[in-house]
């Protein structure tokens, strides 16, 4: 194909040449931060594919870059050279405007400190990405019970956060990322602030509700514990993806 | 997301309630400010308007006289003067002054005493409640205000009771008679006012040579009284004014005179201003707290444009509650202080003015936090 038609394409719809079951295709992707003496390298050069339905941990040391790949994946920071297609789209190609909508429609986000709205039941926290798609109240908070009672949270869809366990909290967390049924779903972190047991059962729902539709799941975590649970592990340090192993064992966790 | 914006709002009860009390304090000071300043100047031209009722078009006066309590007497020949005039059809005389007035128990009151033209009474109060006005005709008859015959002209040594109609007491050291009562609108100068006629009026008079305060005229059918008016100032040398041209000088030379436009003024723009300050540091104290919330939001797909309709429903749902908690204060005040006769006048550009008022209040308010989020980019969310 000539550069030219190459150029619509990237805009317009998936690349013929990625595999059809690649979610998350990164290619030499560079990203940093300020200018001058202080500008800091938080990618250099990442060469990543996540695939639908495989669950990608990202690790590494503190300031390596793994939250800046995550956020360039998720659509919530354009790299500053480099290819990153996210289900087939240039997003650093769309408008602010499109990528926000696109972040709406296809991307589920886990945080670590969870993020749910302490003034709204949990059923309303699981709504909030259909309210943000412009569904009705009503008809968004009935999909969210539905999704609350998936995991394992059917009775306690009407109470505040401050009412629930981290572990519950966290589940509010994954109904909210799921409720919409995005394409992939990006986690910060999500079992940091839960003790060991919790963590294993947050993880296990993950790998249970999470991937089931075939989606891409992306994990930044530090937690070795749970390393068992990835399908692929990607470590990274210094802005670079030093290698992608498939188990904790090569990675050298047991 | 709307419902989103009022749970967030609400949820947070110490900020929310900073938020209402600082507006509705806001809306308190301006409305029941300025409607306090609005009767206070309703106040001050009020026995100008009370009197001039239709009856006649023009008020003739010295041309020093400022105000309508501003007494500077004209001679005699000022009535025959106007008279002459081109366009006058009729013009009577008429006296005001300060009068020592005793009541039957002894105490002393300065009052002002109106003398009306004897053969037609022009210029009487706006409405007698108890007697006639023609009984003014009667020998040594004054007509007393009912609410100052209950309170300032009230019998209190010895006996404790209002002034009744046959009460003698003496003006100037000369007698008088209670003959009834009237009721008129609260005036500025609240010291009492009796009416009396103008020839009487003049025998109570301490010996002067000028003793003629004003001169009521009657334009004729189809001359401008503008026009009339003039023309006595060119012939006379006289100030002739019409009815509302009084009220209006009388009013601003007072409010210009005591500062009062400034004082109110500079009380409702601290009532803007303290709401602004409270307001707008509770709000963006709200949005500081809620900025990873508003991030994650931003996050999972909210637009900017969603995001600041969420806060415009916000601050407007503040603004709201606060404006209709302030201006319902400022009207129970307004009903103390008419139940007391102070000056208030809640007219319906206040409660508008005061509601723009505070709309912009919390909109700049809202401004500072809304800058914020606007700016916030949605990766601070991944930050722990």
């Amino acid at each position: 194909m000539s550069s030219n038609v190459l150029q619509y394409e990237e805009n317009a719809r998936a690349v013929t040449d990625l595999p059809a079951d690649v979610a998350v295709h990164c290619r030499n992707v560079v990203k940093s931060y300020g200018a001058g003496s202080s500008k800091v390298m938080a990618l250099r050069g990442i060469d990543l594919d996540v695939l639908k339905g495989e669950l990608m941990m990202l690790v590494g040391p503190s300031g390596c870059g793994k939250t800046t790949l995550i956020s360039v994946v998720a659509g919530i920071l354009d790299q500053d050279e480099g290819d990153c297609r996210v289900l087939g789209k240039n997003l650093r190609a769309l408008s602010q405007r499109d990528k926000t909508r696109f972040r709406g429609e296809n991307v589920g986000f886990v945080f670590q400190a969870f993020n749910l709205l302490p003034t709204l039941t949990a059923a309303e926290n699981a709504a909030v990405p259909l309210l943000i798609n412009g569904m009705s109240r009503a008809k968004a908070v009935e999909r969210a019970k539905a999704m609350l009672d998936r995991v394992g949270l059917g009775d306690r869809t009407h109470s505040l956060p401050s009412q629930l366990s981290g572990g519950q909290q966290q589940r509010v967390a994954i109904a909210r990322a799921l409720v919409h049924d995005p394409k992939r779903i990006v986690c910060d972190e999500p079992t940091s602030a839960l003790d060991h047991e919790t963590g294993q059962r947050v993880m296990h729902l993950l790998r249970e509700v999470a991937l089931a539709e075939g989606r891409a799941l992306v994990i930044v975590t530090h937690d070795a514990r749970i390393f068992e649970y990835a399908d692929r592990i990607a470590r990274m340090d210094d802005g670079r993806v030093e290698r992608v192993v498939k188990s904790a064992k090569e990675l050298g966790h047991e | 997301m709307n419902f989103v914006a009022i749970k967030m709002l609400v949820g947070d009860r110490l900020k929310y309630l900073a938020l209402v009390a600082g507006v509705a304090f806001a809306a308190l000071l301006i409305t029941q400010q300025a409607s306090i300043f609005t009767g206070f100047s309703l106040q001050i031209g009020q026995w100008v308007r009370d009197t001039s009722n239709g009856s006649f078009d023009l008020w003739v006066m010295d041309d020093q006289v400022e105000f309508d309590n501003d007494f500077k007497p004209m001679s005699d020949t000022a009535l025959q003067r106007v008279r002459g005039v081109r366009g006058v059809e009729w013009a009577v005389p008429m006296y005001k002054a300060y009068l020592r007035v005793r009541l039957p128990d002894g105490t002393l009151v300065q009052s002002r005493v109106i003398g009306l033209d004897d053969a037609t009474l022009t210029g009487g109060p706006p409405q007698v409640t108890q007697g006639k006005l023609a009984d003014l005709r009667q020998d040594r008859a004054v007509l007393v205000n009912e609410e100052q015959a209950r309170s300032t002209l009230r019998l209190r040594r010895g006996e404790d009771r209002a002034l009744r109609v046959g009460d003698r007491i003496s003006v100037n050291d000369h007698d008088a008679i209670v003959a009834g009562f009237y009721r008129a609108n609260r005036e500025f100068f609240w010291d009492p006012v009796l009416y009396t006629t103008y020839s009487r009026a003049l025998s109570w008079a301490p010996k002067e040579r000028k003793l003629l305060s004003y001169v009521l005229v009657k334009v004729a059918g189809g001359e401008p009284v503008t026009d009339v008016a003039a023309r006595i100032n060119a012939m006379s040398g006289l100030k002739a004014m019409a009815n509302d041209a009084f009220d209006r000088t009388s009013t601003s030379e007072l409010l210009s005179r005591t500062g009062s436009l400034v004082n109110f003024g500079i009380t409702i723009v601290l009532g803007f201003v303290i709401g602004l300050l409270v307001a707008g540091q509770t709000f963006y104290t709200f949005v500081l707290d809620n900025l990873k919330l508003f991030g994650a939001l931003k996050a999972m797909g909210a637009s900017t444009r969603t995001v600041m309709r969420m806060m415009a429903i916000q601050v407007v749902t503040v603004g709201s509650i606060g404006y209709g908690l302030g201006l319902g204060a400022a009207s129970v005040t307004g009903l103390f202080f008419s139940k007391a006769g102070l000056a208030f006048n809640m007219s319906w550009q206040i409660p508008l003015a005061g509601g723009v008022a505070v709309l912009f209040c919390c909109l700049v308010a809202g401004l500072l936090g809304m800058v914020r989020v606007v700016r916030l980019e949605p990766a601070v969310v991944f930050k722990s």
